[in-house]
């Protein structure tokens, strides 16, 4: 049976990278810490491959014909898109992909009627990759990564229960599908509050902010998937919080677990707080999947 | 403001994706607008929308608010700190009342 040896949720705002030297020291501290601390517990995971599910802010297919999860199968993933090079301010990133696990994964979520789209050529990657790649130097650890970018914007959404259904599949081909002796790391890569495009652009909802992190760092599923509402999420940021189901998505792949957050913080130029979780795999708790 | 006029049937989304996608058509757009905008079936009010950089009008014809922002970069500017934070502010008084902000 491969195991599950690493997941984290963390937010992918591209000031992250392309205004972090401007953000007052305390800031920068917490996102230096945020990161580290991640790419940390990467490295001593010793995984064997990484899968980042995040949104895709529409970057890769048009609004009439929209997958609500799309899988990169390169052999190589390349990024960020021409595009937004100067938004994220980003280096040029190569990271190792697995066409072998990403069609795996595919063939696997489709057996278990989950139905997601998978492409050989490159994705366009935005900030919903290249911000975590940059920020763990993912392509320095030699972790091949499949991409999962998602539906978290374009209705209707795939909400929470769907997510968490998502990741119950996508735990259950990881077990039963992937070599016994692989080691898998999952990054829900996304959030947290914020409006990419609205009236409140420069909002950032702290209340929810640290009631979402302490949530998802109890393990309380059930709490989760009652309170965790699209319309939640919206109110603390239209067309953006609701990113926050790709953590979701990594959670229904655990189960149960208890996690650790690294600080929270806010600025205003970043147009998202910033905070992530990293869940204990070796933990056991009851579980409490709602009915 | 949020999703709930949302209008996947505007042809400006596809404007939009095209931009960002393509060098050369974002090239042919700074130098002459009118001939991109002819190529799409943009409603009326859609195209003056545009032109006059309105924003709160498209979005109350049902524009995707994040693909607004990227629209909101492509005219006023695209670059971290720089021309991005001119678009998000553009933005931002159009859709709290403005209208027209170009």
């Amino acid at each position: 049976m491969a195991e599950i040896v690493f997941a984290a949720g963390a937010p992918h705002a591209p000031g992250l990278i392309g205004l972090l030297e401007a953000a007052p020291v305390d800031v920068k501290d917490i996102v230096a810490t945020t990161y580290r601390s991640l790419a940390s517990a990467l490295t001593s995971a010793r995984a064997d491959v990484l899968i980042v599910f995040a949104n895709d802010h529409l970057a890769n297919s048009r609004i009439r014909a929209y997958p609500d999860f799309l899988i990169g199968m390169a052999a190589e993933h390349r990024g960020p898109f021409e595009w937004f090079k100067p938004w994220i301010g980003c280096e040029d990133y190569t990271v190792k992909g697995s066409p072998g696990i990403a069609a795996a994964l595919f063939n696997g979520m489709t057996r278990r009627g989950i139905r997601m789209f998978a492409q050989n050529e490159n994705l366009k990657f935005d900030d919903n990759i290249s911000v975590p790649v940059q920020l763990t130097n993912l392509a320095g650890m030699g972790i091949p990564m499949v991409p999962v970018l998602q539906n978290c914007t374009v209705p209707p959404i795939p909400d929470q229960h769907r997510c968490y259904a998502v990741g119950e599949a996508l735990g259950d081909f990881i077990r039963n599908d992937l070599p016994s002796d692989m080691r898998v790391a999952l990054l829900g890569s996304g959030g947290l509050s914020h409006e990419p495009g609205g009236a409140r652009y420069y909002f950032i909802d702290e209340d929810f902010d640290r009631w979402f992190l302490d949530l998802v760092a109890s393990g309380d599923h059930q709490k989760l998937l009652n309170e965790l509402t699209l319309e939640k999420m919206e109110a603390a940021g239209s067309g953006g919080t609701s990113e926050l189901l790709s953590w979701v998505v990594v959670l229904g792949a655990i189960g149960s677990k208890p996690g650790k957050s690294f600080g929270y913080t806010v600025h205003r130029d970043f147009k998202c707080g910033v905070g992530a979780v990293l869940w204990d795999m070796d933990a056991n708790l009851p579980k409490r999947r709602a009915a | 403001m949020g999703l709930e006029k949302f209008d996947p049937a505007l042809a400006v989304h596809d404007l939009i994706q095209d931009l960002k996608w393509s060098v050369e058509l974002r090239a042919e757009f700074a130098a002459n607008e009118a001939a991109v905008l002819d190529r799409y079936p943009l409603r009326e009010d859609e195209r003056r929308a545009i032109e006059t950089r309105n924003f709160l009008a498209l979005y109350d014809m049902g524009l995707h608010p994040y693909l607004g922002g990227q629209l909101a970069r492509l005219i006023f500017g695209n670059e971290a700190g720089k021309g991005a934070t001119v678009a998000v502010n553009k933005l931002v008084e159009s859709l709290q009342g403005k209208g027209a902000v170009g």
